[in-house]
């Protein structure tokens, strides 16, 4: 355990040592190119004399990019949260059966986005309403950085189109909430960093099995726990087996306490540093999917895409999750760099 | 269409999410049946579990095959719990006899959970089709019969008895001469509950699985018999007796009466019935 931390610590130095050794070697490059400038065997030759300007004003201009871009990026705290997975829960909102068709389409862009990205996508739990709608739909993705890619997808997504059930051809205004929570191995979180203990924990089964036991041959599996402390509760009956279902449960509660932690967090930074992008309120519209004009909007950084249909793709999403990871780092650096005293 | 169909028989809700684990079953590979005939058969009373062929117990996924007995919820939850209570190593390993072993699951979830080399499972049933399954659930499971020379492992061996016999307990201790653990789900159905029983266990599992006499007590006196006979138990040794809802206590007066006990306690299921009698030598 030990190892993997030093051997984390090390990799999160690497950018650090790459742009030092960087810096140097340009810096040593540049004084030469001006101590051959100052030669007088170079002056007397122009073509010379030419060519260790150019080379000294090159490097003079990528000091200074060192100096304006490289430097102050390196000050970004690493992400904390980069090892995370991503559970991902969506749910219909206003709108109807409509909504379920929406979150039936956003289910499936989230899904080709895991494939670009080589994230293992699994649904963990879904309500299916009857058509080919969804009403609700847990869905975990497995890799590197899924996480703090996707927990910019938390907040209200609104559609605005024809339902393809409405005979009139009125525009109708549907949402999907999505909640995207941290997920951890069970492996990977160490008993001192649980996040909760068995004490706190109310476990019950659902529905009543009459005798039980060998006079019933039901499959009926679902569990709810309850942790005491924050009155959260997490129910799961996709399984099969009440085994299952109950280590499904428990991974959930345990991405919503990492949740609830991380928020908290945020919070307590964001009381010292005020310029921080207002974390997920998760009541918040984030973006508009707009069918008549083909268009999708993010609310958040006023970015419109004209390709509706590569957003569903995949691939226009991956510009959102993109531009705002980028527009985060930037209002992170500014916040940094702001003196002291106008806080 | 298919939906409605076993939402008549089974419920909305429930329909909905059998309905998924039917193609879930079918798109793995694990099942070549068609999801009409799988609806189909579940709509003539067949349980869920005779038609995907599996069913998950504890982190194993053992196969399940009429008539043998389904493995239930409420034995996973005392065997897991079971599994926590004792602690058996390779250098202290225990010699385990399961009666009436069905699918085997009670013995291969135990060879499971505790380490390699830990413990040696003996399964005993009176039917063929059992005997077999629970073969082959072992060789799913990867447990061998014997343990090899290099390596340890836990194993598993069946055999078939008919522990009602009188003469069971010498059978037993030409299994192995003595015993750490005895562990059984006996049937345990009296017979005026075991006509009330719904139709996808009456018509489908087998009546020697469920049937535990007119009482539905005749299973444990066997297992008391066995139990008084000398040598069966070791010193320390466990008993561990699934129940049905309402036997707790008599079958903890039975095995008090052999008084071969120090101490005995019932376990509740997650549903709040007590479910399985302990039995401390």
């Amino acid at each position: 355990m030990e190892d993997k931390a030093i051997l984390r610590r090390f990799k999160e130095l690497e950018p650090l040592e790459d742009a030092w050794k960087q810096w140097q070697r340009t810096r040593k490059e540049f004084e030469e190119a001006v101590s051959l400038l100052n030669d007088p065997a170079t002056s007397s030759d122009p073509e010379m004399s030419q060519l260790a300007r150019e080379e000294a004003s090159s490097l003079s201009t990528s000091l200074e990019s060192l100096v304006q871009n490289t430097f102050p990026s390196l000050l970004i705290p690493p992400s904390s949260t980069k090892h995370f997975s991503a559970l991902m829960e969506l749910k219909s909102g206003v709108g109807g059966s409509e909504a379920s068709l929406f979150l039936a389409d956003l289910l499936r862009m989230y899904q080709r986005l895991a494939n670009v990205t080589n994230w293992r996508a699994t649904i963990v739990a879904k309500n299916d309403t009857e058509g080919s709608g969804i009403k609700d739909a847990t869905v975990e993705f497995k890799g590197e950085g899924a996480y703090d890619a996707l927990r910019w997808e938390s907040g209200v997504h609104r559609v605005q189109r024809v339902p393809a059930t409405e005979a009139s051809g009125r525009t109708h205004t549907s949402t999907v909430a999505v909640v995207v929570l941290p997920l951890v191995e069970e492996a990977e979180s160490s008993p001192e960093d649980d996040l909760f203990t068995m004490a706190e924990i109310k476990l019950e089964v659902m529905r009543a099995r009459g005798a039980g036991g060998q006079h019933v041959n039901r499959t009926e599996s679902a569990v709810r726990l309850t942790h005491i402390p924050t009155g959260i509760t997490v129910s799961m009956q996709d399984e099969r087996s009440q085994h299952q279902n109950r280590r499904r449960a428990f991974q959930v509660l345990r991405s919503r306490l990492l949740d609830l932690k991380l928020t908290r967090e945020m919070e307590e930074r964001r009381n010292v540093r005020r310029n921080l992008v207002r974390g997920a309120d998760r009541s918040e519209k984030i973006r508009t999917y707009n069918f008549a004009q083909a268009r999708v909007t993010d609310h958040r950084i006023g970015l419109t895409l004209k390709n509706l249909d590569s957003v569903l793709e995949g691939d226009g999403l991956q510009t959102f999750i993109d531009a705002i990871a980028k527009h985060h780092e930037e209002s992170l650096l500014a916040d940094m760099l702001e003196p002291e005293d106008t806080k | 269409m298919l939906l409605r169909l076993l939402s008549s028989s089974l419920g909305r809700s429930q329909a909905a999410r059998e309905l998924r684990w039917m193609q879930q079953a079918r798109d793995s590979g694990a099942s070549c049946l068609s999801l009409e005939d799988m609806v189909n058969r579940r709509l003539t009373g067949e349980p869920l579990q005779y038609i995907l062929g599996t069913q998950p117990f504890g982190p194993l996924n053992l196969l399940t095959r009429p008539p043998v007995l389904i493995p239930r919820p409420e034995t996973e939850n005392w065997v897991i719990k079971l599994a926590e209570t004792l602690s058996p190593t390779p250098s202290k390993p225990v010699t385990l006899l399961d009666l009436g072993t069905g699918s085997g699951c009670i013995p291969l979830l135990l060879c499971h959970l505790w380490p390699p080399g830990s413990i040696n499972a003996h399964a005993v049933d009176v039917s063929t089709h059992a005997l077999r399954l629970a073969e082959d659930n072992a060789k799913l499971c990867g447990f061998p019969s014997r343990s090899s020379e290099e390596k340890p492992h836990n194993t598993f061996s069946s055999h078939k008895a008919n522990f009602l016999a009188q003469d069971f307990s010498q059978v037993a201790s030409r299994i192995n001469p003595a015993f750490d653990i005895i562990t059984s789900n006996p049937p345990y159905i009296p017979f005026d509950e075991y006509l009330k029983l719904s139709p996808s266990v009456l018509n489908f599992e087998d009546p020697k699985a469920l049937f535990g006499g007119p009482s539905g007590l005749e299973f444990y006196h066997a297992i008391a018999r066995l139990v008084s006979s000398k040598d069966i138990l070791r010193p320390d040794a466990m008993v561990a007796l699934e129940v049905g809802h309402n036997q707790a206590r008599s079958v903890e007066s039975i095995m008090r009466a052999t008084g071969r006990f120090r101490l005995t306690e019932i376990w509740l299921d997650p549903w709040g019935k007590q479910r399985t009698v302990i039995a401390h030598v």
